[in-house]
């Protein structure tokens, strides 16, 4: 084609490259043949016989012929016709399929037939509304007034053309002889039912978004055009490869494993929505459903990743971990997610409480991240971007995924869930059933709703939280100030809720860095433990005699049972401020800090510093007040006001130390 | 003045974009012939002059300063019209241009589509033309003559099209329509028997077609009570004879 629209389409709309029109093209001449194509009848109305009308079955029939297929796959290819808009139906138009009996179709006038290059263009879909109004004397359905009160509503300075034009086309319409006039109103019935399809009917040329540059033009050869293909071809050669045996290997592997999964090479059950128009498999599979299906506990078992990616199995596993008493991973996981694919606006924020949650010293789910890791992400936390916490993240999700994950899948609590799991029956409709169906489509829930229930579920979550029991962690040396934290409201995901009552909390399991700095400087920490803080109300020595009997009791006992201290521990912290160690390093810790004022920040309850001067602040992006508010009584004599950031002191200390 | 020329020339072309519209539909089908390419040719012919005559007429309109608000907008509008018009026949165009050469008239073994389009188009280009009957004077050779007249005619009309916007500062979304939504049913539109005809026959096609439905069952009803009203008025006239008797 030599003229072509571009000139006056100043819209980018180039569509996906849909070749099957081309060859649907072909197929259709070929039809037409008098001695070879598929054979036509004449339509008998009332009075008039219009002629070219061709049964459902004769067409099947031709194709299956033609190419050589079964009937199953020739009735494909037919409804593949008809939904693109060649044939048409001429009873029961909105159904865009083919019906292998004698239900009558008719070819449709090329000017209608679906092309790329001619945008449908929505002033012909007003003067079309616009006649049938006239026709049918302002008896339009539903779907269709409401196109026409969209279209009147924004294409209002068009409205006199669209309305001129409307009669206009009537008046010249109603010149022609009356089998011409009915057939002239199928086919753009017809054309306006592929491209305007009304709810409930699947049009082929439906087909999503437009790209942006026509697939369909030739490039011209500009130098720059010539530097991508450099680019590209240098890029290449420095790709690092893999050997074809390893790759293949992962494939063949691949598709072992998800071949009964996939719904077009398997039976999906209990049956395809798609195909049987039964919504069964989409309720079965929702979100939020108690149960299962065995299907679906079956894929978790494949990788970490199909795991989490699953909401149902993501709950699972952070419900075998809160037993664990490791839900900190999970949580701080999520967390980091959320900032990754959240608003820009709540970046900032939400860094913050992750870091006030899960990283920072003393936080009340600290999660065990090495020093390097830490220092990293510390850094960046200065300017926090949405990545600043990926390498964090990465840390948490191998260590999630070499150690929690296998031990989940053998856990009761997912050998319950696989047990409870159900195996839906196949559904078996015959074709009435299979009419039924297609009349009875509703549209599901929107994902607008969907995404405002998912947030009033962790809102509520959120507020009615378990409490977060963490335990020692078992695979760190024993630590001279291992916490616990109780009572504190834990919510699944940091973003929930932006206050956080929090209490006394310090590392339980810090890491080995911190652990090597404590040791290091525990001399230093007792004194600023056992010298005033000002804001605690418990006095320290005396607490620390006491502490000292029931850190002993409580350690033996922890000894003894060995792994889930929760009840040991949940009765010793609301009455004191014990911390449970393995050294006869005690540092009491101020849970009574919560019993004060319980919303406070986490900057009070840092008894504990590692090897930051006192005065220093805990978090990289804090407010100069709030500096202010958590610091009543200065650490000790050297009382320089000066702030220091922790990632500064850090790199001091990593530098001297 | 002014403004009723404009009016007159832009319902004419409007009623020649319809009218080729209706066409270029039967284009490649088997209603297709040589005498619809000549139709074809003469109605786009037509189109042209009328889209000239309105440009330069709307054009020198709108250049002039001294015209009040009111009429401004009103040009304004008829310029919305009179583009849209355009638009619709530059499309047109290039559809015919490019379904003429996918369907050539004068190969040995054409294969039209068989859309059950038997009618010849003559009665919708006489009314393009406005003329009573069509006169066809076509050579042979309409297919490729023709297409090639047909590739320099759309390469002006999209340069004019092109000028226009250039020269003419019109805001078309600035323009507030004059008919409000429904207008085309407030016309006198008289539909006749033969479209009531033929309308129940479309309708009888899809079973499932709700509006023609009704539509029928409501006049079947209504005869139906006719017809017993009368019946009882015969049968209470009979009786009184009857009684009388």
């Amino acid at each position: 084609m030599t003229i072509r629209n571009a000139l006056r389409d100043h819209g980018q709309r180039y569509r996906p490259r849909m070749a099957c029109l081309k060859k649907a093209e072909k197929v259709l001449l070929e039809m037409q043949d008098p001695c070879t194509g598929v054979k036509s009848q004449p339509q008998r109305l009332v009075i008039t016989i219009i002629p070219h009308a061709i049964t459902g079955e004769d067409i099947i029939a031709w194709l299956a012929d033609r190419f050589q297929i079964d009937a199953q796959e020739a009735r494909s290819f037919g409804s593949m016709l008809v939904a693109l808009g060649y044939i048409y139906p001429l009873q029961d138009h909105k159904r865009l399929v083919i019906k292998p009996d004698a239900s009558l179709y008719r070819f449709q006038t090329p000017y209608f037939w679906p092309t790329q290059q001619w945008p449908v263009e929505d002033t012909d879909y007003a003067i079309y509304l616009a006649k049938r109004n006239i026709r049918k004397k302002g008896i339009l359905e539903l779907h269709e007034q409401e196109q026409y009160n969209h279209l009147h509503k924004w294409m209002n300075h068009k409205w006199d053309f669209v309305v001129m034009q409307a009669k206009e086309q009537y008046r010249a319409a109603k010149e022609r002889k009356k089998p011409d006039r009915v057939v002239f109103d199928c086919q753009e019935r017809a054309y306006w039912v592929v491209h305007r399809p009304p709810p409930g009917t699947v049009s082929a040329m439906d087909y999503g978004l437009d790209r942006r540059t026509d697939p369909n033009t030739d490039e011209t050869q500009t130098p720059d055009y010539y530097e991508r293909i450099m680019i590209f071809t240098q890029q290449s050669i420095m790709r690092p490869r893999v050997k074809s045996s390893v790759s293949i290997g992962a494939l063949v592997k691949y598709s072992a494993t998800y071949s009964g999964h996939d719904p077009f090479l398997s039976k999906c059950l209990p049956s395809n929505p798609w195909l049987t128009d039964d919504t069964t498999y989409w309720t079965l599979n929702m979100s939020n459903v108690e149960i299962p299906t065995k299907m679906r506990v079956e894929r978790w078992t494949f990788s970490f990743k199909e795991l989490l990616s699953d909401p149902r199995g993501r709950d699972d596993f952070r419900l075998f971990l809160k037993k664990e008493f490791s839900g900190e991973n999970l949580a701080f996981w999520e967390g980091c997610e959320d900032l990754k694919w959240g608003t820009a606006v709540a970046m900032r924020e939400k860094a913050e409480q992750i870091y006030k949650t899960f990283l920072a010293r003393g936080a009340p789910r600290w999660i065990n991240i090495d020093g390097k890791t830490m220092e990293i992400t510390v850094k960046g936390l200065k300017h926090p971007h949405r990545y600043v916490l990926d390498a964090a993240q990465t840390h948490i999700y191998m260590l999630m995924k070499k150690d929690s994950y296998g031990r989940y899948l053998k856990s009761p609590v997912f050998k319950e869930t696989l047990k409870k799991a159900i195996c839906p029956e196949e559904h078996k409709f015959n074709e009435v059933q299979l009419e039924q169906n297609a009349r009875n489509r509703r549209p599901s829930l929107s994902p607008i709703i969907i995404r405002q229930q998912e947030q009033e579920q962790r809102a509520k979550m959120a507020a009615n939280a378990p409490v977060d029991i963490t335990q020692l962690c078992r695979f760190t040396t024993p630590v001279p100030h291992l916490a616990v934290y109780t009572g504190i409201p834990d919510p699944p995901s940091v973003t929930a809720s932006p206050s956080l009552p929090f209490l006394a909390h310090t590392p339980v399991c810090p890491s080995p860095i911190s652990v090597a700095l404590d040791s290091t400087s525990a001399s230093e920490r007792r004194m600023e433990a056992s010298d005033g803080e000002g804001n605690t109300e418990v006095r320290a020595p005396e607490g620390g005699n006491l502490s000292k009997s029931r850190m002993a009791l409580s350690l033996r006992r922890l000894l003894k049972r060995g792994c889930s201290p929760s009840t040991m521990f949940a009765s010793l912290s609301p009455k004191c401020h014990t911390a449970a160690t393995t050294s006869s390093r005690i540092q009491p810790i101020t849970p009574d800090e919560a019993s004060q004022a319980p919303p406070r920040r986490i900057g009070n309850f840092f008894q504990i510093k590692v090897d930051i001067p006192p005065e220093c602040r805990i978090y990289p992006i804090e407010s100069e007040d709030e500096d202010e508010e958590n610091r009543p009584a200065s650490r000790d004599a050297v009382g320089t006001e000066e702030i220091i950031c922790p990632w500064e002191s850090l790199t001091r200390q990593n530098g001297t130390g | 003045m002014g403004k009723e020329e404009c009016k007159t020339m832009l319902d004419a072309l409007n009623k020649v974009t319809a009218c080729y519209r209706h066409l270029v539909i039967a284009l490649g089908s088997t209603s297709d012939s040589q005498n619809l390419r000549e139709e074809l040719k003469k109605t786009r012919k037509k189109a042209q002059e009328l889209a000239v005559a309105n440009r330069t007429k709307l054009t020198t309109l709108l250049k002039d300063k001294t015209i009040s608000k009111e009429d401004r907008a009103e040009y304004e509008r008829l310029w919305v019209l009179f583009s849209s018009s355009m638009e619709l026949l530059e499309v047109d165009m290039k559809r015919s241009l490019e379904i003429g050469q996918d369907f050539p008239l004068k190969v040995p073994t054409r294969h039209l589509i068989q859309t059950g389009m038997t009618g010849s188009t003559n009665v919708v280009a006489a009314r393009a033309m406005s003329v009573q009957n069509m006169k066809y004077e076509a050579d042979s050779n309409i297919d490729t003559a023709d297409l090639r007249d047909l590739q320099t005619e759309i390469t002006q009309v999209s340069q004019m099209m092109e000028e226009m916007e250039m020269k003419v500062q019109v805001a078309p979304w600035a323009v507030v329509a004059k008919q409000e939504a429904g207008a085309e049913l407030k016309s006198n539109m008289s539909v006749g028997n033969s479209s009531v005809g033929v309308i129940s026959i479309c309708e009888e096609e899809p079973k499932d077609d709700e509006g023609g439905g009704g539509r029928e069952g409501g006049s079947g009803s209504i005869g139906a009570v006719v017809v017993f009203f009368v019946i009882v008025a015969v049968a209470l006239v009979l009786g009184y004879l009857v009684v009388n008797m």
